[in-house]
């Protein structure tokens, strides 16, 4: 018999709960971002008019709010300046270890960006060691599309890893 | 004459690991709020603010101030909303209820803030966390619970002005022992230096107690105008002299200082509050700081201006933060001890203030006049800091 309630979710992907962004130029203007990093490439919005580089992309300039934006490419190798490892307690959807660090890119904005190092076991990494981005593919999502049925987003998301393997 | 705002009276519930729900434990701090003036009844309230942010992930409920309002059996005709500012959201509903009565919006106000946090699933509240940050940008890389941004933080502030691992263990050591006979707090434990040294590892250079824990719990306070005060009790106004709230950036990209234990943010913030209250940094009697974590108490005494920039490990660890000390500090146990059910932290805080300022703390600061609260939020996204005062600002 069945039980009425939350096994109505049974084979359904709650996209809402999901633990990485919306991507898909359906649900998110900067995809943009997502496909130039399927590319190879790490991204983000500079302003036309005033100049203005801004991380995250956006949708507008900051500084003075012109829609007249294009992608620029930004560096994909930095150095650490300082990292944390967490080998217990890992959050659902990361593994151990869970290896943060600030990386100076050496341009503005992205002096001091906080991201994942993987590829890397606990204990081998060191402050001003060079890393460099990597691209992964990330679980796709449903997004229903009307009488086309439902179509899968494809995804991918990024970290950095360290250039001198392990 | 100007309609200055006071805090009037506050309760919390017992703060744990609670076998209850959300609206429950709004109950329970709204009755320990109403016996602390027996004068005020509900029908009195004309206004709420509630303050939480993990309802809707939590307890499956958005929209949650008419279902706080009706279970508490109150009728605001006023204002009746909710706020989100995760850790500072009871502090930012004192905030909010301050404007309002001051412009006459409302008379009557209750604060209250509160979190279920503990889930039939525990994963269920630590994958909540990822909402807590930017979602996209630093939830995607895993950056949901904060132990890890703040071992960044403590390295930081290790490598640029020599601070140990013995004076984020003192933090931890006195905020435990002003909470030992503190019945509402999570942690009622004497907690000796060589414990705190020998804790567990979190996130390195962080061990166990130097992490708040995971908290449910519920606080509420009532905010009104010195005059309408006046007609319910006898007991020393506490004004609320001076407020900032200052919000530079989400993504940690786009930290605002120099690094991570530099809190630029908070310098701002502090010197809009001290100037709006009309006080200096030496003024401050007693003060409550958000120690989330050891590290932050540590940079918030240094930004708060209790002492210089770089120096907040010595001050913390010489005694300074104790009774007796410059500045008292977190004199019912803090974040550390009483635990962080985030929406309710602003509110236990100013109702310790409230307390020290009337003479009827547990642990009182001899003549203390002025006092502070402090709440850092998200990822050390935004500072919110209220100055109360035995008198108001002239
Ligand atoms: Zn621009």
């Amino acid at each position: 018999m069945a039980v009425v309630g939350i096994p109505i979710l049974e084979n359904l992907y709650p996209v809402t709960m999901d633990m990485w962004p919306l991507e898909a130029k359906e649900f998110n203007r900067i995809w943009q971002f997502y496909e130039n990093l399927k590319q190879g490439r790490f991204t983000t919005t500079k302003c036309k008019d005033c100049g203005k580089v801004a991380y995250p992309p956006r949708v507008i300039c900051p500084e003075c709010y012109s829609e007249n934006l294009e992608y620029i490419d930004l560096p994909k190798r930095g150095k650490v300046i300082v990292f944390s490892e967490e080998v217990r307690g890992v959050p659902l959807g990361f593994e151990a270890p869970l290896i943060h660090a600030v990386i100076d890119l050496g341009v503005e904005p992205v002096r001091r960006l906080l991201s994942r190092i993987i590829n890397c076991p606990a204990g081998y990494l060191k402050e001003g060691d060079e890393v460099q981005l990597v691209v992964f593919q990330i679980p796709s999502h449903p997004i229903e599309k009307g009488k086309q049925g439902t179509i899968m987003a494809e995804r991918v998301f990024f970290a950095f890893e360290p250039v001198k393997k392990p | 004459m100007a309609r200055r705002a006071v805090i009037l009276a506050g309760g919390q519930c017992k703060w744990g690991v609670r076998e209850a729900h959300l609206v429950d434990l709004f109950q329970e701090a709204a009755k320990a709020c109403f016996e602390d003036i027996p004068t005020l009844k509900p029908k009195d309230v004309d206004g709420l603010i509630v303050a939480t942010s993990y309802s809707g992930r939590c307890s499956f409920q958005v929209n949650t101030a008419p279902v706080i309002a009706e279970r508490l059996g109150l009728k605001p005709t006023s204002i009746c909303t909710r706020c989100d500012t995760l850790c500072a959201g009871g502090s930012t509903g004192i905030i909010l209820a301050k404007g309002l009565v001051e412009a006459g919006v409302a008379d009557i106000v209750m604060v209250a803030g509160g979190e279920k946090l503990y889930t039939p699933q525990k994963w269920e509240v630590f994958y909540s966390e990822l909402a807590s940050v930017d979602h996209d940008w630093d939830g995607a890389q895993g950056m949901g619970l904060p132990p890890p941004f703040f071992a960044l933080t403590a390295k930081e502030h290790m490598k640029y002005y020599g601070t140990k691992k013995e004076d984020l263990a003192m933090v931890s050591v006195t905020n435990y022992n002003y909470a030992v006979d503190n019945p509402v707090a999570q942690m009622q434990k004497a907690l000796t230096l060589e414990e705190a040294m020998n804790a567990p590892e979190v996130v390195p250079p962080l061990t166990l107690y130097d992490c708040c824990p995971i908290t449910d719990g519920a606080a509420a306070c009532i905010i009104t105008t010195d005059e309408i005060a006046k007609k319910f009790t006898d007991r020393p106004l506490v004004y609320i002299r001076g407020t900032a709230q200052v919000c530079l950036n989400s993504v940690t990209a786009n930290f605002p200082g120099e690094h991570l234990a530099d809190w630029k943010h908070l310098r701002i913030a502090a010197e809009k509050a001290y100037k709006s209250a009309k006080v200096a940094p030496s003024d401050i009697k007693v003060a409550q700081t958000h120690d989330c974590f050891s590290i932050s108490e540590i940079i918030e005494v240094e930004e708060l201006g209790f002492c210089k920039k770089g120096e907040g490990g010595a001050f913390c660890s010489s005694g300074q933060i104790k009774i007796g000390g410059k500045v008292p500090i977190n004199t019912d146990g803090g974040l550390l001890a009483c635990g962080h059910p985030f929406g309710a932290t602003g509110i236990r805080q100013a109702i310790e203030i409230m307390k020290q300022l009337q003479g009827r703390a547990r642990h009182q600061v001899k003549d203390a006049d002025i006092g502070l609260t402090h709440n850092l939020s998200g990822a050390n996204a935004e500072h919110t800091i209220i100055i109360y005062g035995r008198e108001p600002v002239k």
